[in-house]
């Protein structure tokens, strides 16, 4: 299906039940429905015990769902044929420490159904875009954890695949690595390739994703692109040559000095309040006419980090929450 | 198919860096080359005339026949009982591996079913244990026949029954395994059945001994577990050249590892990782 949505889930339930005598019951996923276009770098995240886990495992048929449909790339996850392009990589993986770097692509890139002349061509260039190429004979037992993440990351994508799984990708790896990981999941994007990421580096997310979903409680509480998630409802950054003190008197508080200095001398930053579109240009006619000369006016935004713990600090579990639902959090 | 392939040859793999299986494969060679270089045998006239172990000489007292079948019997006897123990400890640990968080996980991603994966890497795990007893039994048989000019074609069939057994024991271990992910539970029972089948083996004296309903239920342990201890027998009749009286215990064994394997499958295809 070649419009079909990378990633498509509809009213997604898991509940986990556990004990002999005591039956007790553990619902981790309570109707979650989302989509992931393909191409894209899309963010999972979540607090602990959000269901984060549990919604990657059943996209990989690792755990099965109590009700609901989920497919890739329309088909059926829990069918093989959905997992034929498809890359994963688990958080805790570990490989056989008696196999060398390359035995392991080998062996696992056989299990992927890669044939053996594919094999031989695409494993000594990604243990080469990865940084592993001098380690290739090496033993797995003797590797670093971010060592093993990068050999990790090469396993994952031996199939070229359309898709790919990252848990916790960044676990373990120095600030290098981790821009190497950055660059090559951006190469990925370049390729087409769509990244299904989860992770609790909301930098490291922001930095990569386009799309983000939240989950709380087993449930998607917001979710949409990570541009529109992070702008602050009608505020607005001004940087501008200094306002005169009875002009930010006039407009009433609806223009503030920022926190934060301009990045060029002479220059301040401000942050403008507005109910709507004439409020901003009103404020903007008001400094032009006080000889305010504006070297820039965008929408303010805040990192995905302080809106993660807006949202998952205020939100009550909603009963659905809609697709692309942006929401302010001021609101 | 290739993937398949490839469980199937981690498996192997894994099986293979175990040092347990490693100390099996030097053992055997070990019984190899004994029998090779250090056990002479001097047949005149197609009969046993001495025999020299490890240069010490001895006068045949028995037939060349009785001492070819006597050496396989134990040989045979060996890989079963000491054979199978110690392949067990060695392979049970290899499925709690095979379901560990983080590995299974990553081999259910792969593009094939579920039965796939258990197959191949059940696969993996008999056709070791063909690979050591076809190089422990094979290499008796073929070095004793050709030293002995005594062909007994039969023993071959004692390499099945080992492997066999150690099939159906290892159906324990599957079973018990995917449920429980316990490597020391899965032995616990894979051993206490064949201790229980030590106690089974004895039906015959056993039951005359016990009321009614206690003999009913020690006939139904009997014919539901598997019979590891009696198949001994078949496998020592097999080495001795002799008939087989009784196939049971074999067969009921074999029918027990069929169901713990597809037991063992039903609930690896629903349960969650």
């Amino acid at each position: 299906m070649p419009d079909a949505p990378a990633v498509s889930v509809t009213n997604l339930t898991k509940t986990y039940r556990s004990g002999l005598v005591r039956r007790e019951s553990v619902r981790a996923l309570d109707g979650v429905t989302l989509s992931v276009p393909p191409g894209t770098i899309f963010g999972l995240l979540g607090p602990n015990g959000a269901g984060k886990s549990t919604m990657v495992k059943i996209l990989l048929d690792v755990v099965h769902a109590s009700s609901g449909e989920a497919a890739l790339f329309g088909v059926p996850s829990t069918t093989p044929a959905a997992r034929e392009r498809l890359g994963y990589l688990p958080e805790d993986h570990e490989f056989p420490g008696f196999l060398t770097a390359e035995q392991v692509l080998h062996i696992y890139g056989r299990m992927a159904g890669v044939s053996s002349a594919d094999r031989a061509e695409r494993i000594p260039e990604l243990l080469d875009r990865v940084g592993l190429a001098e380690r290739s004979g090496s033993k797995v037992r003797g590797f670093s954890k971010g060592m093993a993440q990068r050999l990790g990351i090469a396993q994952a994508l031996l199939n070229e695949p359309d898709l790919l799984f990252l848990d916790e990708p960044t676990d373990g790896v120095d600030p290098v690595g981790r821009r190497d990981i950055r660059d090559l999941l951006l190469w990925l994007r370049d390729r087409g390739t769509t990244v299904f990421l989860n992770s609790h580096l909301l930098s490291e997310v922001e930095k990569v994703c386009s799309r983000v979903a939240i989950l709380q409680d087993g449930t998607v509480v917001r979710q949409g692109t990570t541009e529109k998630l992070t702008a602050v409802e009608r505020v607005y950054d001004i940087v501008a040559t200094p306002i005169p003190d009875e002009t930010l008197h006039e407009l009433d508080g609806r223009l503030r000095r920022a926190d934060e200095p301009a990045a060029e001398e002479g220059l301040h930053r401000y942050h403008a309040q507005t109910e709507d579109r004439a409020g901003l240009n009103g404020i903007l006619d008001r400094l032009r006419s006080a000889g305010v000369e504006l070297e820039s006016v965008q929408p303010l935004r805040q990192t995905l980090e302080d809106y993660f713990i807006d949202v998952v600090g205020t939100t009550e579990k909603p009963e659905a929450a809609g697709e692309s639902e942006p929401a302010s959090p001021n609101g | 198919m290739i993937s398949f392939s490839g469980i199937l040859l981690l498996t192997m793999r894994e099986l293979w860096a175990k040092k347990v299986v490693i100390g099996l494969f030097a053992v055997s060679s070990l019984v190899l080359i004994s029998v090779a270089f250090a056990l002479n045998l001097d047949v005149v006239d197609g009969s046993l005339a001495s025999v020299r172990l490890f240069g010490q000489s001895e006068e045949a007292q028995i037939s060349l026949e009785q001492l070819v079948f006597a050496i396989e019997s134990v040989v045979a006897g060996a890989a079963y009982w000491i054979g199978i123990l110690l392949a067990l400890f060695a392979s049970a640990p290899l499925f709690t591996t095979l379901v560990d968080e983080g590995h299974i996980d990553l081999l259910l991603s792969k593009p094939m079913a579920r039965w796939k994966l258990l197959g191949g890497h059940v696969a993996g795990v008999w056709g070791t244990m063909l690979g050591l007893v076809v190089y422990l039994l094979g290499g008796v048989w073929l070095l004793m026949s050709i030293k002995s000019g005594v062909w007994n074609p039969q023993f071959l069939l004692a390499i099945f029954l080992v492997v066999g057994l150690f099939a159906v024991m290892y159906g324990v271990v599957v079973l018990i395994g995917t449920w429980t992910e316990s490597t020391a539970l899965s032995l616990i029972v894979t051993y206490g059945l064949i201790f229980v089948s030590l106690v089974l083996a004895g039906v015959n004296q056993i039951t005359p001994q016990l009321s009614t309903g206690s003999r009913a239920v020690f006939y139904g342990l009997y014919h539901t577990l598997p019979n590891f201890a009696e198949v001994t027998t078949i496998v020592s009749s097999l080495a001795r050249g002799k008939a087989v009286a009784d196939w049971y215990p074999l067969v009921s064994s074999l029918l027990f590892g069929g169901a713990a394997y597809g037991i063992g499958a039903w609930i690896f295809q629903r349960r969650d990782f």
